[in-house]
């Protein structure tokens, strides 16, 4: 069979090619700052990883059209297989008998930037919660913009946090707004629109709200303004603002009319609760794939590639962890620290899901909003030397210019596992929240170039450890293949491959089974000790220290019996002094069991000689 | 042909390219001068400005007209009442920089504290070397319009323009960003610290000296944007059997770079060797590399995404 250049004439069109059949795939992943190709094929009858490319990510001038990295991404690809996928720059399909082409092509961006979604009308705190909940799995942001009018007859208490300067009042009697202080708050919140450039706005607020119908008119009244302000300085002279209409239903009608000309209107249900969470979710996910991925210079012809419409990373990120929570009955984390983004993804085994998409933080681009967020402090507590302020704002600022450049001594490299430490802590704080409590993984996957290309595993270990602060008894695997973001998009069209691929190579990277005891750790004591009884007999006992980390040989392959004995005050999920022995014996991992005494939350020397020798203790322990 | 915006830390010494001129800020309406297919002078208005007072238009006296800063064909006026001009240029790249979009006229100054040099209004200085806040804040009392140097420490930059650098690059609203910082804009070819600009860099504007030229300060991670100088060469060197140079931004031996980030920073050479395999740095991290020759005979590893290609 000859096998012809596709010449995208469509969505979907390799789907000529059954993808049950399908005998290779190219997943595409467009980030931030790098595009990233994998090839997976059949070998043996099972699906695997033949081989990677990296591409700088061509989002923006000169290039600007994002295909143009992928199709240099797979250059790599042909370069390391000998095989072609693409001719005069369009990729060839399907697969012919000499391996030239390909069967199936997915990809999932996150480059675009995230969606900024602006909650206006009758906002209140509680309403400023739930929008940000809506849209937490999504590459988006959420900006709470109460209308003036609501703003004047609501407890300060009872407010979104985007409100100006209010007359002080006491929560029980609120202060009533003169006009002009109404006028300014107005002004304000136009030239904050003007300076957030929404994508979206999404209206609340209900019938019976104390300024009645005035916050739902006032909201609209500031979309027109906004698009007539913005348009003005848009080069060709329109912006486009959607609206998801969320507020009271018996308004809705007039909503309709007072935007009719201005902004297109979309109605989902009525927010008052986490009941509604799924619809508002929904109709902001349909949004950010129409306005911010299908605005990423070259998506038309990476649709015309993909068997699957491209997804948002964070969705397809989702799905995975989803499926191993319910598919392995198992709590499991992922922490995906990128350029511009660090997610994390909390699934339960009885179907809980908290997903969170921190946006603006990374290791990349992100690295400002991060030293911004922690200060100098927490950055430097990781570091087993001295740093100024200056030299960590330089490292961060240059390393945003550049956030290809990779580190090449070890200071930098340090200093770069500190900012993916606070990345990862400042999206667990957040994800966390009030309303889920503490949440312990029975599994923890990591992916990101931060985690999964660190060049010690023990390094990549500690990191999670230092941030995630897990307790009680967990496993640490790393995706060093940075494929299982993917993975549930290529399950949308070869599901088996996508199963495959997660057993045979992204999960392959286990780190070790990981002993956290917590509690009332006894300085200076061993906090506890821990009975190893290996497969061939062999038994190992050891008493870990509090504040110690301790590092019993368990190999990849290996298993073990273990047992527990705390010390009274101290804790491994049984209750204080409790033993525990396993009913199963324990998986190894390329850094063995680990076992980390040091104590939750974590705590550091206010002696800063005593504070890095302890840093490099623990690094030396656990090979890092 | 596009608009060809060659990436943070290049210089193209012939190029055609698109620029729009354009008034920023939310006071005032742009009125274009100008019509499509116009040729126009660097020093020649196209655009004038109706201040708005309070929903008002209102004619300033004199009227406040902005000069093109570039020679060559309007292709179009914009609806934000901006004009852009086709010219083939000289485009200089820098990787940080602030201010709005002015025209000034390109204008070498080295003070040193003996001899304090006279600094003219109106003009874009180049400092070869690394500026400093007390250079800056000169340059602004003296009417100065734009500074291209070579690099300033951050202390400095933040200090001079009131600002947390980051916010500056991670503004969704640039054009706001930048109405607020002082009215002088800058460029700085090696960034943040104490390095010159390139040789070469210094004899083009040196070159170039007395010439009307655009600079554009914006610098943002977010929208991938670095400041730039644009100077329209003279006619006599656009006419006959002009030939662009071609920004190639590839990789080859012989190719000359600047390691762009990292303990060598600034350091230039030629490559000599692509590793086929992954190197392990010093930092334990592994990456596609080269191997630089340097100007001192000696050679040096480095990643591949470390590095940019100079002119």
């Amino acid at each position: 069979m000859q096998t012809e250049p596709y010449l995208g004439e469509g969505p979907g069109s390799t789907s000529s090619q059954n993808p049950a059949s399908a005998s290779s795939i190219l997943v595409a992943d467009c980030g931030t700052t790098f595009t990233k190709v994998s090839l997976l094929g059949l070998v043996e009858g099972q699906y695997r990883l033949i081989a990677r490319g990296v591409s700088p990510t061509t989002f923006t001038s000169p290039t600007e059209n994002v295909t143009r990295g992928i199709i240099q991404a797979i250059n790599e690809i042909e370069y390391i297989t000998g095989r072609r996928f693409v001719v005069e720059g369009q990729i060839v399909t399907p697969e012919d008998p000499s391996g030239d082409g390909v069967d199936l092509l997915v990809s999932t961006v996150s480059v675009g930037g995230p969606m900024r979604l602006v909650v206006l009308g009758g906002v209140t705190r509680e309403l400023e919660t739930l929008a940000a909940q809506s849209v937490s799995g999504l590459h988006a942001e959420t900006y709470a913009i109460p209308a003036p009018s609501y703003c004047a007859t609501m407890a300060p208490d009872a407010l979104a946090a985007g409100v100006g300067a209010r007359p002080s009042s006491s929560p029980s009697h609120p202060a009533s707004w003169t006009p002009e202080q109404i006028s300014a708050e107005w002004e304000r919140q136009l030239a904050r629109m003007r300076e957030l450039q929404p994508h979206a706005a999404l209206i609340v607020g209900l019938a019976d709200n104390p300024a009645g119908a005035s916050a739902l008119q006032e909201a609209c009244q500031l979309v027109i303004q906004t698009i007539k302000a913005l348009s003005q300085q848009s080069e060709s002279g329109t912006y486009q603002l959607p609206v998801l209409y969320a507020g009271a239903p018996q308004f809705v009608e007039a909503v309709r009319r007072m935007l009719n000309g201005y902004a297109e209107v979309t109605r989902v249900e009525t927010l008052i609760s986490q009941t509604q969470l799924g619809p508002v979710s929904m109709a902001a996910s349909a949004l950010y794939e129409r306005d911010v991925i299908r605005r990423v210079p070259g998506y038309e012809t990476l649709h015309s590639w993909s068997n699957a419409v491209p997804v948002g990373t964070a969705s397809s990120l989702s799905s995975l962890v989803r499926f191993l929570a319910q598919h392995y009955a198992m709590n499991v984390t992922a922490v995906d620290v990128g350029s511009n983004n660090t997610t994390l993804m909390m699934a339960g085994e009885r179907g809980e899901f908290i997903p969170l998409v921190n946006t603006g933080v990374g290791v990349g681009t992100g690295l400002g909003a991060i030293l911004q967020q922690v200060g100098v402090r927490r950055i430097a507590r990781w570091l087993p030397f001295t740093v100024s302020e200056e030299e960590l704002r330089q490292f961060a600022t240059n390393h945003m210019l550049h956030p290809q450049s990779l580190p090449t001594s070890q200071r930098e490299l340090h200093l770069f596992q500190a900012f993916a430490r606070e990345a990862i802590m400042l999206t667990r704080d957040a994800a966390r929240g009030e309303n889920f409590g503490q949440f312990e993984a029975d599994l923890i996957l990591a992916t990101g170039a931060a985690l999964a290309h660190a060049p010690k595993f023990g390094q990549a270990a500690l990191m999670l450890l230092d941030a995630l602060q897990p307790r009680g008894v967990t496993s640490l695997v790393l995706d060093r293949t940075m494929l299982i973001s993917q993975l549930g998009a290529v399950a949308t069209v070869a599901p088996v491959a996508a199963v495959q691929v997660n057993e045979n190579d992204a999960v392959m990277h286990r780190l070790g089974t990981c002993v956290v005891p917590f509690g009332d750790l006894p300085q200076g004591q061993t906090a506890i000790r821990v009975g190893v009884e290996y497969s061939n007999g062999r038994q190992v006992t050891a008493e870990v220290m509090s504040g110690s980390i301790e590092i019993i040989p368990l190999k990849l392959n290996e298993q073990a019996l273990l047992t527990l004995y705390p010390a009274p005050t101290v804790d491994v999920g049984l209750g204080p002094g409790e033993r525990a022995r396993a009913a199963e014996e324990i998986d190894g991992g390329l850094v063995g069991l680990i076992i980390d005494a040091r104590g939750r939350p974590l705590s550091f020397s206010t002696n800063e000689n005593e504070r890095q020798a302890r840093l490099l203790q623990w690094m030396q322990v656990i090979g890092a | 042909m596009g608009m060809g915006y060659p990436p943070g830390g290049s210089l193209v010494t012939r190029i055609e390219v698109q620029r729009e001129r354009r008034f920023v800020g939310y006071n005032a309406r742009s009125i274009p001068l100008v019509y499509p297919g116009q040729e126009v002078l660097a020093d020649q208005p196209v655009i004038r400005l109706e201040l708005l007072q309070g929903g008002e238009q209102a004619q300033p006296d004199p009227p406040v007209v902005l000069p093109a800063g570039l020679r060559g064909q309007v292709v179009k006026t914009t609806a934000r009442g901006g004009v852009i001009i086709q010219t083939r240029a000289a485009v200089l790249t820098g990787n940080i920089g602030a201010g709005q979009q002015v025209a000034g006229f390109l204008t070498l100054w080295q003070p040193t504290h003996s001899q304090p040099s006279p600094v003219p209004a109106g003009a874009i200085l180049v400092i070869p070397g690394p500026a400093s806040f007390a250079m800056l804040r000169q340059a602004v009392a003296s009417g100065v319009v734009g500074i291209v140097a070579g690099s300033i420490e951050m202390r400095d930059f933040e200090g001079f323009l009131g600002l947390d650098a980051f916010d500056l690059l991670n503004s969704v609203d640039i054009d706001m960003a930048q109405a607020r910082l002082p009215s002088l804009t800058l460029l700085f070819t090696q960034g943040l610290g104490s390095l010159s600009m390139p040789q070469s860099t210094f004899q083009l504007l040196t070159r170039y000296q007395g010439s009307i030229a655009l600079l554009t300060g914006v610098t943002s991670t977010r929208y991938a944007l670095s400041p730039e100088l644009v100077i329209s060469l003279p006619e006599a060197e656009t006419q006959r059997n002009w030939q662009p140079s071609t920004y190639d931004p590839s990789l080859r031996l012989g190719s000359h770079v600047r390691v762009r980030s990292g303990a060598n920073a600034g350091i230039t050479g030629d490559i000599d060797y692509f590793f086929i395999h992954q190197h392990r740095f010093l930092s334990g991290v592994q990456g596609r590399a080269v191997r630089l020759r340097l100007a001192d005979g000696n050679t040096m590893i480095v990643p591949i995404m470390n590095i940019e290609r100079t002119p």
